[in-house]
């Protein structure tokens, strides 16, 4: 299974990597902002997307719409990551047509499950 | 004797004031023409008064005709003259020999007539003795004729007087009927007095009820005043007095007591002085004695200053209020010129309102200071007129200290309370009971751009462009956009009161602040809050996670010292996220953002994920959860209520030992389901269960070993429960374990 993490703080994208391939198994590809993450989904068609929220210019939701928009990229699921806890901001990010949200910070030793739980559910 | 006189109008007057023309024939002066006639021995005799135009007879013998015309008249050629006047042959002298009374009826040849001269020289006509022979009359006989004269004029004045007199009586009468007087009239040496018929009835007798003398008159005398009369009479009695006069009570039929007012004078005295006869008259003064009375009671009684002084400058009458209100006595007040009471620095004005007075003017309001006997200021106020003929000020004071200092401080207050309204960074506004605007403070004008006098009369629900009935928002605070006057608009917090003002009338006050900038400093603060949050979960993803890794063992096996180390970290990091999760929570809930989607909601898997959610913890702490829960429905936010059992049970386990049990159940009561959750630990403190609910309580604030925890938890469970119109509480007891509740609507509940 191959992911693409789009964010922009090296750290978390670090952790995730760990977690999600050393933990979870899976192929992880990385991307540092929307454009760069636009263009690696295009080039890896990863199995899903985790994509964080908030990122200077263009932000988790521009980055979303254009994944969407864009016929080639429009089919692959959405997990977002933001440190909005915000049941209302969970909704918002929902109704965006997201398959599902990640709260930060995450627990790595069950990131990679929660992730698969979203999608296969 | 007088010459005659020769005046006719007077002589007419004279003969009128006798008033003896065409009155009835008289005995006496019948007989005086019958003596004339017998002595002068002529067949006519007459008394003859020459009128304007005729000659009338009082007493005639010989003759018919009761008068002639005057111009055929012997008389008046007689009464030109003050002595007797002779014809002896008519149809010689030329005056007469034409005459009808000689050429015809009754043939007069001869006439003698004495004329009636009255004392005052008037000629009033004549007795006079005719024959129809020519003749000569005796010396003896002339000077019976004029004797005879002289006794007619007798008659004529005797008769005038007495008729003179009865007028004079009748008039008196009058007088006496008219002035409602008492007359008496008393001979001293016999005792005996007469009185008027008014001088009884004054006192309820009717005629001849009193005996007429003088000592019952002296029984009904008032005995206080008996002495004072008796003093004055005996001073007149005894020549000392001028005139006796004195007012006293006496006693009427009814037993009353009537004033009054007895004057007299002695009239007559004997050869010696003595007095002989006294007399005077009784006026029955009760009506004025009575007005006198009332007036002294008044005076007496009166709080306020009442004065009569002199334009000397002297008191002359004072009442008692003076002593009360300025501490001298009166006698003390009477001895100085009043103006030396007076504060010095009131002299000037009072001098001055004196001679305004002293030249006819009223004081219609006038104020000054005087020194008591103590020193102290007295505020008078004065009204006074003066009666300039009299020489008198009358005045009256009222003592108006306590109003002045009342003034003076109220002046004060109001200016304070001005002072402090418009002052006051908040605006005021006041309005009636409409909500009319009455008055505006500097601030309010400053908020909203109008000038006071713009706002006043306008509306004050208009002005705030206030959509609501504003008397609803009484006694709340409200907030509401109101427009400024250059169209700007600002976030105004209203609050409205109302008052009642000295008027008894209903008012209502408008505070308003201008909260813009404070909303401005709340949404910042929110935001800085909710972005320092998020600013601090992005480096914590990369602590926890690094540490969850390291932690795992998935980057390789940590040294066995280095575990327990990396696990502190680890912890610390998870709770770190939960105070920051909590904070949001609280700040989301404290500023309303936090939004409860209520709905009926079964508690039971509510109940069965907090469970689960706890459940590796509990199974860590070796604490067992035991649910006990029928098929109860709340109307609630199912992510809120989570987040409200998690809360109470991870409290639960974290404060019960290994091996115990906690109990989580839910019943419903009445409209409401409360949901419990038991734990067996060492229970709380009674004084620090009520603290719990606030932020960053513990109840192991003291203790020894505490528990990890933000301190935010039970308030934000509190918060969520309160909003959902429920209650939370804790039922604990030291070492017997604790039992947090919370109850919340029923599903099937009214909402």
């Amino acid at each position: 299974m191959k992911v693409l993490v789009i964010d922009d703080e090296e750290d978390v994208r670090y952790v995730a990597r760990l977690s999600l391939g050393r933990v979870g198994g899976m192929d992880v590809v990385e991307a540092t902002n929307g454009q760069e993450g636009i263009a690696r989904a295009r080039a890896e068609r990863p199995d899903f997307i985790l994509l964080d929220m908030m990122m200077p210019g263009m932000d988790g939701a521009a980055t979303f719409r254009a994944l969407h928009a864009d016929p080639e990229t429009a089919d692959i699921p959405v997990v977002f990551l933001t440190a909005k806890a915000m049941a209302s901001e969970v909704q918002r990010l929902k109704n965006l047509g997201a398959r599902g949200v990640v709260l930060k910070p995450f627990d790595p030793m069950t990131l990679a499950d929660e992730i698969r739980a979203i999608l296969g559910g | 004797m007088h010459d005659v006189s020769t005046n006719e109008q007077e002589r007419l007057a004279a003969l009128a004031r006798y008033a003896i023309l065409d009155t009835s024939a008289e005995d006496a002066f019948d007989e005086l023409v019958q003596l004339a006639s017998t002595i002068c021995g002529a067949p006519i005799a007459l008394i003859s008064l020459v009128d304007a135009s005729r000659q009338w007879f009082k007493a005639r013998i010989g003759i018919a005709k009761s008068e002639t015309p005057r111009q055929i008249s012997f008389c008046t050629h007689a009464i030109r003259q003050r002595d007797l006047f002779v014809v002896h042959d008519a149809r010689l002298d030329p005056r007469f020999a034409d005459n009808p009374l000689v050429t015809g009826e009754p043939h007069i040849r001869f006439y003698a007539g004495a004329p009636l001269m009255t004392p005052d020289g008037h000629n009033l006509g004549t007795i006079c003795v005719i024959d129809r022979r020519p003749r000569l009359l005796a010396d003896p006989q002339r000077r019976a004729l004029t004797a005879l004269a002289r006794q007619v004029v007798v008659q004529l004045e005797l008769r005038r007087e007495i008729a003179e007199k009865a007028i004079a009586e009748e008039r008196l009468a009058r007088v006496v009927e008219g002035s409602n007087d008492g007359f008496w009239d008393w001979n001293i040496a016999g005792g005996a007095v007469q009185f008027s018929e008014r001088a009884v009835a004054m006192l309820g007798y009717a005629p001849g009820e009193l005996e007429p003398r003088v000592d019952t008159w002296e029984r009904l005398v008032h005995p206080d005043d008996y002495p004072a009369m008796m003093s004055v009479l005996n001073d007149h009695l005894a020549g000392r007095r001028e005139q006796y006069e004195s007012e006293h009570r006496r006693r009427s039929k009814d037993g009353a007591w009537v004033w009054i007012l007895d004057r007299g004078k002695v009239v007559a005295r004997d050869r010696d002085g003595c007095p002989r006869r006294m007399a005077g008259t009784y006026s029955d003064v009760s009506k004025r004695k009575r007005a006198e009375r009332e007036l002294d009671r008044f005076f007496d009684v009166s709080l306020d200053l009442l004065c009569i002084a002199g334009m000397d400058g002297r008191f002359r009458r004072l009442n008692p209020a003076f002593h009360q209100v300025l501490g001298y006595t009166i006698d003390e007040l009477c001895a100085v010129p009043f103006i030396d009471l007076v504060h010095p620095d009131d002299r000037a004005a009072t001098a001055a309102e004196v001679a305004k007075l002293r030249d006819g003017e009223t004081t219609r309001y006038f104020e000054n200071r005087y020194l008591r006997k103590d020193g102290a200021i007295r505020w008078i106020a004065w009204t006074a007129s003066p009666a300039t003929d009299e020489g008198l000020i009358y005045a009256a004071g009222r003592d108006v200290t306590r109003t002045k200092l009342t003034e003076h401080e109220l002046r004060r207050s109001e200016a304070r309370t001005r002072s402090i309204i418009d002052n006051a960074p908040g605006g005021l506004i006041t309005t009636d009971a409409r909500g009319v605007i009455e008055s505006v403070n500097p601030a309010a004008e400053r908020m909203l751009g109008y000038a006071a006098a713009e706002m006043q009369g306008g509306r004050l629900d208009i002005l705030l462009n206030a959509t609501f009935d504003l008397y609803t928002a009484l006694d709340r605070i409200t907030e509401l956009p109101v427009r400024r006057r250059n169209g700007e608009t600002f976030t105004c917090e209203l609050s409205l009161f109302e008052f009642y003002a000295a008027d008894d009338q209903r008012h209502f006050a408008a505070n308003l602040l201008d909260v813009s900038e404070r909303h401005v400093v709340e949404r910042m603060k929110r935001d800085f809050i909710s972005t320092v949050s998020h600013e601090l979960r992005t480096p914590l993803t990369a602590i926890r996670g690094s540490l969850g890794l390291l932690a795992s063992g998935v980057v390789g096996e940590l040294p066995a010292e280095a575990r327990p180390v990396i696990s502190v970290a680890e912890r610390n990091s998870i709770r770190l996220i939960s105070l920051i999760n909590d904070i949001l929570d609280f700040d989301r809930l404290e500023s309303g953002k936090m939004t409860m989607q209520l709905r009926p909601t079964p508690l039971k898997p509510v109940l069965e994920r907090s469970i689960e959610s706890i459940s590796a913890v509990a199974l860590q702490d070796g604490v067992r959860i035991e649910l006990h829960c029928n098929g109860a429905s709340v109307l609630g936010d199912e992510e809120r209520l989570l987040q409200v059992t998690v809360n109470l049970l991870s409290n639960a386990v974290k404060y019960s030992s290994r091996g115990d049990t906690v109990t989580v159940s839910a019943s419903v009561e009445g409209e409401s389901v409360e949901v419990r959750v038991a734990d067996r630990g060492r229970g709380i403190p009674a004084d620090l269960q009520k603290k719990l609910f606030h932020r960053f309580e513990r109840a192991d604030s003291s203790d020894a070993r505490p528990k990890p925890g933000t301190g935010l938890g039970l308030a934000i469970c509190k918060a969520i429960v309160e909003q959902h119109g429920g209650a939370i509480g804790v039922a604990s007891r030291e070492g017997m374990g604790s039992t947090f509740w919370f109850r919340i609507p029923a599903a099937g509940a009214a909402q």
